[in-house]
């Protein structure tokens, strides 16, 4: 049989997919440790660069950094976090062995499109509109919640729905650190020469990738702004329909 | 409908890049210049795989064929499938393992899910091989005493406490195993250890011999990690193995592989390189890879160095 009939059939067997160590359970696995990364992700880096959006300082600094984290490759940085004393390979309930550290590189890794992508949301909502906005004697606590936060929304969730389709390809890598994850069977498929298990599984991480995407950008046109919702009509009335 | 041809186009290319990475290692060069003529000299290609045990030992080989008069071209590759298709061919001498041939040559045979033909007795392995090596053109030199094998080790102090000096000594426990993701469902593993020994085991992927692996146990997260035979580090790092007292090991005794057509031209090649397998033994050679993989010497020197030592080289 060939490889391809062969990873059709591991795919289409009710076996692979339920039971302990099945599809089904890794995906959850791998599911709930990269939600979690993404929300660890999101409480580090969405305040800083809202915060640095909003007042339009220091943002060449916090992308610069957070690219770093693009730069360094995560499962070294893995490596490395297992290998420390803390967080080191210790068991963290659902988050399987070593999963701390899993969390960490993950939500890491997680960090550069995020802030990069909200940075540049907030310091893009238009000049005039934040002349307006001003003008129309809003405080800047007002102007962000009012006006930037709804305009660079669109913006933000593009960032999240990038990071989250990244987290999820690469919480693979829990494997490595035999950790929980559709990465154990891929590791374990190739390791053991059946082919067939790891690029089925490595199929269906694809796959949930592209179904993770799509329900992102479901979300994301939820929270598009609706002119006349989002943005005060009076600030509307000042800028017209430039927005 | 395009769902199902993205998927196709993705298997189809992961295929093509599996292809690709095979190509990079092809051996197919010069195969046309070979001196004929009986015996002493001539042009010898070896063949082997690249990780610094089977490079030491392929050193070994190349300097004998060199002292004998041959010029010999070494190529290393990432594994095994990657020289068996040239071999014999373009290939002359691979310094092989009894049981790791054995199987490979019945899977290329008889497909992915044959069953092993290979077994701890080396007599037997070498018996159900023989067909095998007939068909291939290949045959056998005389195996070494020295055998590369899947071995399970614990801290000393493990051992002590709980009188632990043989695999069997583990029956009923619940074991952590620290190994290599293909431990699972293997006979000379993770099924080996449950089925033949009896022992509990709970596998942590983590790697063979790997830093991991030896951190895992020293550690105490792990009772049991797995490495090799040939493995010199363990002492140092306060380590012992267990004895294999049950035989779930196949015989990977170190064994030269030659090409049929080439052994009957140069029959000379024969009486060194069964010279070399009778010199070594698991603690030599598990010495000598120590001098390559912590000590950083060059596979050729440490070879060159040992041969000289036991007279096989001037």
């Amino acid at each position: 049989m060939s490889l391809f009939e062969l990873t059709w059939q591991y795919l289409t067997t009710a076996a692979s997919w339920t039971g302990s160590g099945g599809l089904l359970d890794r995906l959850a696995e791998q599911l709930l440790l990269t939600v979690t990364a993404l929300l660890m992700g999101l409480l580090v880096g969405l305040p800083v660069a809202l915060w640095l959006g909003h007042i339009g300082r220091g943002g060449f600094l916090a992308i610069n950094i957070s690219n770093i984290g693009r730069a360094v490759p995560t499962f070294a940085l893995l490596a490395v976090l297992v290998t420390a004393d803390w967080p080191g390979p210790a068991q963290l309930g659902p988050y399987g062995r070593a999963g701390l550290a899993t969390l960490i590189a993950l939500a890491l890794f997680a960090l550069p499109p995020l802030v990069t992508t909200t940075y540049t949301a907030i310091r893009e909502v238009p000049d005039d509109v934040l002349e307006a906005a001003d003008g129309m004697g809003m405080s800047g606590v007002q102007r962000f919640w009012r006006v930037e936060l709804p305009l660079a929304l669109p913006l933000m969730m593009s960032g999240v729905r990038l990071a989250l389709v990244q987290v999820w390809a690469t919480a693979t890598i829990a494997a490595l650190v035999a950790g929980p994850g559709v990465g154990a069977i891929i590791v374990s498929g190739f390791a053991r020469n059946h082919y067939s298990e790891g690029i089925g599984a490595a199929l269906v991480v694809a796959a949930v990738a592209l179904v993770l995407e799509v329900a992102a950008a479901g979300a994301q046109k939820l929270v598009e702004p609706t002119r006349e919702r989002r943005v005060p009509a009076k600030v509307r009335a000042v800028v017209g329909d430039s927005l | 409908m395009t769902l199902r041809r993205t998927l196709i186009a993705a298997a189809l290319s992961g295929g093509l890049l599996i292809t690709a990475g095979c190509a990079g290692d092809d051996l197919a060069e010069d195969d046309d210049s070979k001196d004929a003529g009986s015996g002493g000299g001539g042009k010898v290609v070896l063949a082997s795989q690249s990780f610094d045990e089977a490079a030491l030992v392929t050193a070994m080989y190349a300097a004998l064929l060199d002292e004998a008069g041959y010029e010999v071209e070494t190529k290393l590759v990432d594994s095994r499938p990657n020289y068996l298709g040239e071999f014999p061919g373009s290939v002359d001498i691979v310094p092989e393992y009894v049981a790791g041939l054995g199987d490979q040559l019945n899977t290329d045979a008889n497909g992915e899910n044959a069953e092993p033909i290979s077994s701890s007795d080396l007599d037997a392995t070498l018996e159900a091989m023989q067909p095998l090596l007939e068909d291939k053109g290949l045959t056998l030199l005389e195996p070494s005493e020295a055998a590369s094998q899947n071995a399970y080790f614990v801290t000393q102090e493990y051992s002590e406490d709980n009188g632990v000096t043989r695999l069997s000594d583990l029956e009923g426990e619940s074991i952590k195993l620290a190994a290599h993701p293909d431990c699972a469902g293997r006979d000379d593993c993770e099924a080996g250890l449950t089925e033949v020994y009896g022992i509990d085991i709970e596998l942590l992927p983590l790697g063979y011999a790997s830093p991991q692996t030896y951190q895992s146990v020293l550690d105490g997260e792990s009772q049991l990690g797995q490495t090799g035979t040939l493995d010199g580090t363990l002492d140092d790092q306060g380590l012992v193995l267990l004895e294999d007292d049950r035989g779930i090991q196949p015989a990977q005794n170190l064994v030269p592989a030659v090409s049929v057509a080439f052994l009957e031209e140069h029959p000379d090649v024969e009486e060194p390189l069964n010279e070399l397998m009778a010199a070594l033994d698991n603690a030599t050679l598990g010495e000598l890879i120590v001098r390559v993989t912590v000590d950083r010497e060059t596979p050729e020197d440490v070879a060159e160095d040992f041969l000289e030592q036991e007279g096989l080289l001037d």
